[in-house]
């Protein structure tokens, strides 16, 4: 805390200084705390209630201590489109918490994640960050119970990303004629 | 040229050059966020010290878009060019960490395009014995204009870039006249990347003509829509492309300072962009007196929180100056009064990209490609059940079906395409019977959808339209910035409406109810609400069929809704059920009949439930749906589409 006092002193005190204020906040104390946020009232010369505003709008700032090893799950549509709410389903079941909670013991956390754009990884999750995919349904369950026996799971084997036997087509069979032009280009 | 920008190209020429020598042979590695979710950055790791072994220049680059083959490593090997103009360059992938070692010794040999052949892509350039990349079906039908760098160059080299001839076209811009940029831009018909389709130029000019002297430029890069990584793919794999477009409509606007919001759900784009301005600075290229011309200019990065409803230009606004993101009602507009109630503009990332190829190549090359109503290329991000999914540039006009079946390769394994997903959670539904429409906004407006920022999601018979209609509602709601009753009260409502009827308990008057939100919502105060209904528009449009069958017939075809399937055991004999049976995650598989502890099981209807057939049976009121059993055991449990009870399984 202390050290987060000093860096927000460097901060100018400005309005427009929040977010990163609020960032620095749950960098250094992993949360946004109540002290937290008195502090940046204090600093940035406005109400706790203008702090306490921007902390809870934003999805990114938590107001709990954050987990030992969180699972973020992804919930974005390419994901959802090969299965991602039983992947859901599964670590709810699995850690026995609802997405967005911690267990009761703050090992294990599973909160929602939005998407990123690694959707040829889909259906995936981040551990502690990490990317972790495309996982099976099974490949979820045994993620989950590995996660629960304390395990950080720093090694995931990686399935092999089905690729497409033949990677060199014939350009006029797969666009049809009326692209015969842009193949002869290609040339 | 100034003579300022010609010693800073010679200097970064000769700076670029000495990094590498034109005998020994480069290997580019695709270090981005796609490749690193596949573990680049171990791959790096295990090349570094083989590099040294082989006497090769490892380089990180930003990525080609091949991301469904990442991590992409690619060797360019002089002695292999099959063109006087420098060639050689072969694209590998992917490649994993375990065979770093094996991969670059065959790719290092005397036969590449044989020994490294598990690997082996295509030839970026002309190389001996190597098929072209330009015949692969991905790459082919590309215009890589904003993405010619990409995967070629140092993201985090400002030399290179600069090597590349990149603020060249700034050098330019500061001699002319504000308005002649304008009206280039204008001439050149650069509309909106983020969906909306406005005409820079003409934006633009509403912010020369407003009064200063403190004019602020914003950049939006909060790309939030699921599915969509245009912007996180160009910050991550040209920022100063960026940088470059946002000085050049500084000068433009007469504006001299800018802010770029990026999204805090990408840490690899801010760490770059963060990196490509303090180098840009460091060498005059932002600040003070830029190539001595008095036009001054600087940026900032604001890194946002996770709001969806701060890509609207409003919300934006709020978001940079600190307070919760939430948008207003325009008029005034920004050019009016923006960030700090000070004449602003706001552009998506991709829009200010374009800027310094207009500047360099003139309105005329620009409008070469694409068509009347959206001139030039446009880079779209595909994902969802594609063989191929990744991120390529095209020109606008080009056939969904060419990008979706013919670039992406369609649904793997022989599955059907079902539908399109454009837009994101705003855009709409489309049928896979639209595959045919041309990339551009009109004909996307007529069917009652949004092109958007360039995400395309592909869906297949697999899943359900109404799973992923409730999906963007509720993306919609959460999202909801509150403000409006209109808008967080009707999202809630239409998700309760789907959420019962993905439960069994659709009702005949649903559709009208829908309706009525549907036109409520039309009243929000900002696009938000407004086109949150246009996905259960889609559904109600386009997937009218699916529809009535989870209402009139209590059926689920594409068997997801937990409240419409249930899991049965049919051939109770199969030895893999007792692997399903340890690794249900509810453990409702079990060989002995079901302990009568819960309540719950009670009642005379419970035999019913829980499904007894031989010695197994599913414990059907703990059963989550989640499908781990069938991937065991496929032969032994069969899915029903339809549940007569109700269950409350979320």
């Amino acid at each position: 805390m202390e050290r987060f006092a000093g860096l927000l002193q460097q901060l100018p005190r400005a309005q427009g200084e929040m977010l990163r204020a609020l960032h620095l906040a749950q960098e250094e104390l992993g949360w946004i705390s109540r002290d937290a946020i008195r502090l940046i009232a204090r600093h940035l010369r406005v109400s706790e209630a203008q702090v306490y505003g921007p902390a809870t709008f934003y999805a990114e700032f938590r107001h709990s201590p954050p987990p030992r090893t969180l699972v973020t799950w992804c919930s974005g549509p390419s994901c959802r489109v090969v299965g991602g709410d039983r992947v859901r389903r599964i670590f709810e079941a699995e850690f026995g918490c609802r997405l967005g909670e911690n267990t009761a013991d703050d090992e294990l956390g599973l909160w929602l994640g939005q998407c990123n754009g690694t959707c040829e990884q889909a259906p995936m999750v981040w551990v502690n960050g990490r990317v972790v995919g495309p996982l099976s349904m099974v490949d979820s369950v045994k993620l989950a119970r590995r996660l629960k026996a304390g395990e950080d799971v720093i090694e995931w084997p990686r399935r092999p990303i089905k690729i497409a036997p033949a990677t060199f087509v014939d350009a006029e069979a797969t666009y049809g004629s009326e692209h015969e032009h842009e193949a002869d280009g290609a040339d | 040229m100034s003579s300022v920008y010609d010693e800073l190209r010679e200097a970064a020429e000769l700076a670029a050059a000495a990094r590498r020598s034109p005998e020994r042979p480069l290997v580019r590695v695709d270090l981005s966020t796609s490749s690193i979710a596949a573990e680049a950055d171990r791959l790096w790791e295990a090349l570094e010290p083989l590099a040294a072994q082989h006497d090769v220049e490892l380089v990180r680059v930003g990525t080609l878009g091949l991301s469904w083959l990442e991590p992409v490593v690619e060797v360019e090997r002089p002695d292999l060019s099959a063109s006087a103009s420098g060639g050689g360059a072969v694209v590998y992938g992917p490649v994993r960490t375990e065979d770093a070692a094996e991969f670059l010794a065959a790719a290092l040999g005397d036969n590449p395009a044989e020994d490294a052949s598990r690997w082996l892509i295509g030839a970026r350039t002309p190389t001996v014995g190597v098929p072209p990349l330009a015949d692969h079906p991905f790459w082919g039908p590309q215009e890589r204009r904003l993405m010619r760098l990409m995967g070629i160059i140092d993201p985090e080299s400002l030399d290179e870039a600069i090597a590349e001839g990149a603020y060249g076209a700034l050098d330019r811009a500061v001699t002319m006249d504000p308005m002649a940029i304008c009206d280039l831009v204008l001439a050149a018909g650069v509309g909106g990347r983020g969906g909306g389709g406005f005409p820079a130029g003409q934006k633009w000019k509403f912010l020369l003509g407003a009064p200063g002297p403190t004019k602020y430029l914003v950049c939006n890069a909060d790309e939030g829509d699921p599915g969509a990584f245009v912007n996180r793919v160009l910050m991550e794999s040209d920022p100063h492309l960026v940088i470059e477009g946002m000085a050049i409509a500084g000068r433009a606007t007469g504006s001299d300072y800018g802010f770029i919001y990026i999204r805090d759900e990408y840490p690899l784009s801010i760490e770059r962009m963060q990196l490509a301005l303090d180098q840009a600075r460091a060498r005059g290229l932002l600040g003070r007196d830029i190539f001595g011309s008095g036009f001054d200019f600087d940026l900032e990065i604001t890194r946002g929180a996770g709001s969806y409803v701060c890509g609207e230009e409003t919300g934006l606004i709020a978001s940079v100056e600190g307070i919760r993101g939430m948008p207003k009602i325009r008029p005034p507009f920004p050019a009016q009064r923006g960030v700090f109630d000070q004449p602003s503009n706001v552009n998506n990332t991709e829009t200010y990209a374009n800027v310094p190829l207009i500047v360099q190549h003139g309105a005329n090359w620009y409008r070469e490609h694409g068509t009347e109503s959206d001139p030039g290329t446009k880079m779209f991000s595909i994902s969802g059940a594609l063989e191929r999914p990744g991120i390529l540039e095209v020109p606008f006009g080009m056939g969904m079906d060419e990008l979706l079946l013919g670039c992406g390769g369609g649904p793997p394994d022989g599955h059907r395409p079902k539908g399109i997903q454009p837009g994101g959670p705003l855009g709409g539904l489309l049928p896979a019977s639209d595959l045919g429409l041309k990339l551009e906004r009109p004909p996307f407006t007529e069917r009652g959808v949004l092109l958007g920022s360039g995400g395309l999601i592909l869906f297949d018979e697999r899943a359900s339209a109404v799973d992923l209609t409730k999906y963007f509602s509720e993306f919609c709601e959460d999202e909801s910035c509150g403000r409006c009753t209109t808008c967080h009260g009707g999202s809630q409502r239409l998700v309760e409406v789907l959420e019962r009827i993905m439960h069994g308990d659709g009702r005949e008057e649903d559709l009208t109810r829908i309706g009525a939100i549907d036109r409520t919502l039309q009243n929000a105060n900002c696009l938000h609400g407004q086109f949150t209904p246009y996905a259960v528009r889609g559904l109600v449009n386009y997937f009218r069929d699916e529809l009535d069958t989870h209402i009139a017939e209590k059926r689920d075809p594409a068997r997801v809704a937990p409240g419409l399937t249930r899991y049965l055991i049919v051939d109770p004999s199969d030895p893999r059920l007792e692997e399903a049976a340890a690794l249900c995650p509810t453990a409702c598989i079990a060989r002995a009949p079901v302990e009568a502890d819960d309540e719950s099981d009670e009642g005379e209807d419970g035999a019913e439930r829980s499904e007894a057939l031989g010695d197994w049976r599913i414990d059907q009121p703990h059963c989550i749906h989640c499908d781990v059993c069938r991937e065991i055991a496929p032969e032994a449990i069969r899915v029903e589409d339809r549940y007569l009870a109700t269950l409350s399984v979320v």
